[in-house]
């Protein structure tokens, strides 16, 4: 019961669905690239394309030999790492695998090497969400059997996202634990996001231990970390560990106190049949692939399941642990976690927070979770409007393997053709975008990313508008009310920069709740903040102020009433919908203006005057004017060649179909990606 | 097949040969929409043989500072009058004239216009001159009334050396005055002052030439309106009956190309230099100058015939260094080095090149040229010819695309009689086959607003024509 409960704890209002990761730096792809491929096991992908290593089954018969029946839950343990970007989250899993032979030090399985060299060239960290582990450990020697052997534990590590952008996933991640290590940097301290990890890990009920990794460093200041993680969290740091994922040092006490400090999953062996649905992803070779923890009963292979959610019976084609590659075990027992593959034909099927069982028995499904929340909407089109039939198949092929992003048709009377896309947050989406380019080859542009606003009109209906161009004026149906979706967030900065933050948050009409002192040097802030007002360059403008040094992560909040209005543009005195966005009204004026003038930078000259305008129903804010191209004349004779007359205007030509036209204007791409720049 | 049914390719113009059996726009639509290079034969029965000739003389005393074409820098040594003897010359009209007599030719009616263009074909001694029309004639055979032009620089040629030339039947001159400051003329880096230009147009009115242009460019470095205004003053003065007047174009790899950048000092705005533009459309249609293609302007029947050709996309004969020929519906431009000119010289005797036909022809490229060439004229584009060659659907989405701009005053809609359409029956004009073809005659570019944006107006046409 306790593992159910803490399940559906941490689904209770969708607290923890936090849309930014914390650690975007200026290009927020880089922070997943650069990460190492080794450890990626742990590294979260939110486009799970990347399970690919994990595809092939290993075949050696001693690995088949794992009979899991020897592991009754007692001596099961499920517990995550979480940490803060660059703590060392990935070294620390990385070293837990070789400790316990789970992997080879260096590089020991080059064939899976080879692949994610492949992926990681493409750009894309490779993901294991789980990885199973044997570790052999006796209480104080005092459980020795009479060989005197140490019973072995089954240990699963359960990977959590490493970009908070997704920490509704590291909840679904945390929901199949009971602990979880908090790994702070010795040197750097708790960060935004220790903090927010650390209260998912809190509110899920999970058994936290603290880590202090990187004491190698000179700079290494643990008993300053441990006075942080009493005073914040009010965690006894006396038994705290001391590591070095770099050196090893300490690493060897890591393991026993998962085992001591971790308790066991909960479940009935004696029970039906329940198990989570907590991953899927599509393998070209095998189908889908879904990622579960038995919760109460046990499952073989040959089993016929059901899905709670929808009915639908499959059998288990097979059934296994991550070792970190698919192997097959035969059999799941209660407590553990693992994969199966049921011939599932698509992801879509495979709903995350499931509750699969015995098909005709007849069970309570467990708490799920809440499907993913779309935060953030941008419009795509292709760039060249005759791609359509392209976009469409590369955006399917891609929504494949990550059903997190939404996908409806839309047309815009400046693009075209397109699509409305929802994101969990703006990484998620810059990486959707970027991979349709890099994999798909697909050139899109994207409106301005827009938050899921919610309108009230005089006749008493609402709408959640996430397209602004939706927003119509219409007489008959006015609008009384709006809300927009807000965020908790929390800062960490040294405390010279609070000033310019209070500033920025001021700015962003962010509304201070808490302003406390992690220590002499750290101030600690929480506001509430619009999600429209983070979407775009918070970070950016945070780390900025701050000289790199804040650290930020927040998390989904409730609705706000605020005076939301639409800001259209309009081009000779026509509105283009794909660049209509919706903006607070008292600051209207100002991005209307910075938008203006961004459009009259981007747009060329053209054989006639083009008054931008931005303006708020019939009331314009802003205006500019690009005056008429006064010349574009190749007055000069070439004896007859005209060969280079010719190149010159295919070269115009060619130019010009390079831009999207509205009415008579000629809008080159490079202005609608500006235009998604400015806040 | 479809061999056959090509008939009428380049007839903007009603050719004088005309070819009844308009190709069926239905394949024609068919071409345009996959592009399939067309395989063109050369059969005189498609393309007539030309009648013009297009000569490069490319040696120059020195290069002007906005120089890109195909010259020779004789330099300093080489004075002006007498260059009788340079081998460079004499071996050059001798590779030149190797290359006429090469050239193959199915039938030869007698050429119309010849054009000497350089270079500076002036520097040439008439000699030389002389053994090319001679080769020219045996070749091809010289029209009696044939417009046989010559480009000459101030300072490049005497009252003799003329009156020589014209004994030859060069009976046009094409003076290339360009400004009459003389600090523009200096930092135009030209090999002439402004005493030579006086001279020079006194010799061209002392030896009697009734026929000759005079050149000049605008938009010069440092150049203002006044200097401009005092230009085209000058010129109309002079009472040439043709002037062209180029606006300078600032090409990479020139001295211009490497100081100045266009539309900033000392090179005037993009303003002032359409101003000059309009400057020039004004005046010179104030004196009595028709405006008849982009930088061609001339009085009643002074229009230049050679040129007249390359506007109407009409074959003629390139010879020479880097010189452009338009034979059998193919463009060939050949070697602008001379070591690659005289070995294409060589494969031209031994039959190893043939610079007319036996290529692909792509229908678009040939509609594309069309137009751009034809929006270039007053004249502008012949709707019934071009509808015949490419399909009557192209000319109605061509008067699509540019209906907007006869509202805005780029672009004229011209019927038979050449009486332009209103804006207002243009709105309640329908745009279709039956209507176009029942009042719609001719598109042309307004003067001055549509010729100075001609590039932007004939790419719209180009999207068109090849989307």
């Amino acid at each position: 019961m306790g593992f159910l409960s803490r399940a559906s704890k941490t689904l209770k209002p969708p607290k923890n669905l936090s849309l930014l990761q914390t650690h975007l730096t200026l290009n927020p792809l880089s922070s997943i690239f650069r990460r190492n491929p080794v450890s990626t096991n742990f590294n979260y992908d939110p486009l799970r394309l990347s399970q690919a290593f994990c595809s092939h089954s290993r075949q050696s018969s001693k690995e088949n030999a794992v009979d899991l029946s020897q592991y009754p839950a007692e001596r099961i343990r499920n517990f995550s790492i979480i940490a803060h970007v660059d703590h060392g989250k990935s070294t620390l899993a990385d070293r837990l695998l070789e400790l316990t032979g789970t992997i080879k030090r260096g590089h020991g399985q080059p064939q899976y090497l080879d692949k994610l060299q492949v992926e990681r060239e493409r750009g894309i960290t490779v993901k294991a969400q789980t990885a199973t582990m044997f570790h052999k450990h006796s209480f104080h020697g005092a459980d020795k059997d009479g060989a005197g052997e140490e019973p072995s534990f089954l240990l699963n590590l359960i990977d959590t996202p490493g970009h908070v952008d997704f920490s509704y996933e590291v909840s679904r991640s945390l929901a199949a634990c009971q602990g979880a290590l908090l790994v702070v940097d010795a040197a750097q301290g708790v960060q935004a996001q220790t903090v927010a990890n650390f209260y998912l890990a809190f509110e899920s009920n999970l058994a936290i231990i603290p880590v202090i990794n990187k004491i190698d460093q000179p700079t290494a200041d643990p008993e300053r970390v441990k006075a942080q993680l009493k005073s914040m969290f009010d965690l006894d740091a006396s038994d705290a560990l001391l590591t070095s994922a770099k050196t090893g040092q300490g690493l060897e006490h890591v393991l026993p106190a998962v085992i001591e400090r971790v308790p066991p999953p909960p479940g009935k062996s004696e029970s039906p049949l329940r198990m989570l649905l907590l991953d899927s992803y599509y393998d070209e070779y095998k189908g889908v692939i879904c990622h579960v923890a038995v919760v109460d009963g046990m499952l073989r292979k040959g089993d016929k399941i059901a899905s709670a959610a929808t009915g639908q019976a499959y059998d288990i084609l097979d059934v296994g642990i991550m070792h970190p590659e698919l192997t097959s075990t035969g059999v799941l027992h209660t407590g553990q976690v693992g994969y199966v593959v049921s011939g599932m034909r698509s992801t879509k099927e495979a709903r995350i927070g499931d509750t699969l069982h015995h098909n005709k028995t007849i069970v309570q499904p467990l708490s799920g979770f809440k499907p993913a929340k779309h935060m953030v909407f941008s419009g795509l089109y292709p760039a060249d409007g005759s791609d359509f039939e392209a976009l469409n198949h590369a955006i399917e092929r891609l929504t494949c393997n990550d059903a997190s992003v939404s996908v409806a048709r839309e047309s815009s009377t400046a693009l075209g053709l397109g699509f409305r896309c929802g994101f969990l947050g703006l990484l998620h989406m810059d990486v959707f975008h970027q991979r349709l380019e890099q994999e798909h080859g697909a050139h899109v542009i994207s409106t301005i990313p827009t938050v899921p606003y919610i309108y009230e009109y005089s006749d008493g209906s609402k709408v959640e508008v996430q397209n602004p161009a939706a927003l119509v004026a219409n007489s008959k149906k006015q609008v009384t009310a709006c809300w927009e979706p807000t965020v908790l967030a929390t800062i960490i900065i040294p405390s010279e920069y609070v000033g310019a933050v209070i500033t920025l948050c001021s700015e962003r009409r962010g509304q201070q709740l808490e302003y406390t002192f992690i220590d002499s040097q750290r101030a600690f802030m929480k506001y509430r903040l619009p999600l429209r007002e983070i979407v775009v360059d918070f970070y950016n403008e945070l780390k900025s102020i701050t000289s790199g040094y804040a650290t930020f992560d927040y998390e989904d909040s409730e609705y706000q009433q605020s005076d939301m209005v639409k800001l259209d543009i309009l081009l000779n005195g026509q509105p283009v919908d794909a660049m209509a966005t919706i903006v607070h009204n008292l600051k209207a004026q100002r991005i209307g203006r910075e938008l203006v003038e961004k459009l009259k930078k981007y747009i060329d000259r053209q054989m006639f005057e083009i008054t931008i305008q931005a303006a708020i129903g019939t009331k314009v804010v802003a205006r500019e004017t690009i005056s008429a191209m006064r010349k574009n004349v190749l007055a000069k004779c070439y004896g007859g060649d005209v060969s280079r007359k010719r190149k010159l205007l295919d070269k115009q030509k060619e130019g010009k179909k390079r831009m999207k036209r509205v009415g008579s204007i000629d809008i080159p791409q490079e202005a609608f990606h500006e235009l998604l720049k400015s806040s | 097949m479809l061999k056959s049914t090509f008939t009428p390719f380049f007839s903007t113009i009603p050719a004088k040969p005309r070819f009844p059996k308009p190709l069926p726009s239905t394949i024609l639509r068919a071409l345009t929409q996959s592009a399939p290079p067309v395989r063109q034969n050369t059969s005189l029965t498609i393309f007539p043989p030309p009648t013009s000739a297009y000569v490069h003389l490319p040696f120059c005393r020195k290069r002007c500072h906005y120089c890109d074409f195909t010259i020779i820098a004789l330099g300093s040594s080489s004075s002006s009058n007498q260059p009788e003897d340079d081998p460079r010359m004499v071996n050059y009209v001798q590779l030149l004239c190797r290359e006429i007599n090469a050239t193959q030719v199915k039938t030869n009616p007698p050429l119309e216009t010849v054009f000497f263009g350089g270079g500076t074909p002036s520097l040439v001694p008439p000699k030389l001159v002389s053994s090319i029309l001679e080769t020219l004639r045996l070749k091809f055979g010289l029209s009696l009334d044939a417009e046989i032009s010559m480009e000459m620089d101030p300072g490049t040629f005497d009252g003799e050396k003329l009156k020589g030339m014209m004994e030859l039947g060069v009976n046009r001159v094409s003076l290339g005055v360009q400004a009459f400051q003389e600090e523009l003329l200096k930092s135009c880096g030209r090999a002439h002052g402004l005493k030579e230009v006086y001279d020079a147009i006194e010799i061209v009115g002392s030896c009697g030439v009734e026929n000759w242009s005079m050149d000049l460019i605008s938009s010069l470095p440092h150049q203002t309106p006044e200097m401009w205004e005092e230009s085209l003053r000058l010129t109309v003065e002079a009472r040439p009956p043709h002037v062209s007047v180029y606006d300078l174009q600032v090409e990479q790899g020139t001295k211009f190309g490497r100081l100045y950048t266009p539309g900033e000092f000392p090179l005037p705005s993009e303003t002032r230099s359409a101003e000059f533009y309009r400057m020039a459309s004004r005046t010179l249609s104030d004196a009595g100058y028709e405006h008849y293609e982009i930088s061609s302007y001339g009085k009643k029947g002074y229009q230049c015939k050679h040129n007249l050709t390359y506007w109407k996309n009409k074959p003629f004969y390139g010879f020479g260094l880097g010189s452009a020929s338009h034979v059998g519906g193919v463009r060939f431009s050949r070697p602008k080095m001379m070591k690659e000119y005289n070995g294409y010289v060589e494969n031209l005797e031994n039959g190893l090149v043939d610079c007319g036909g036996s290529k692909y022809i792509d229908v678009k490229d040939m509609a594309m040229d069309v137009v751009m060439l034809s929006l270039r004229t007053s004249r502008g584009l012949d709707l019934k010819s071009f509808g015949e060659a490419y399909g009557s659907s192209l000319v109605v989405s061509l008067c699509e695309v540019y209906k907007p701009y006869v509202e805005s005053g780029h672009v004229v809609f011209l019927d038979e009689q050449r009486r332009a359409m209103t804006v207002d029956e243009l709105n309640s004009f329908k745009l279709n086959e039956e209507e176009i073809e029942k009042s719609l005659a001719y598109i042309r570019l307004s003067d001055p607003d549509g010729f100075l944006l001609s590039n932007e107006l004939i790419s719209l046409a180009f999207a068109v024509v090849s989307p």
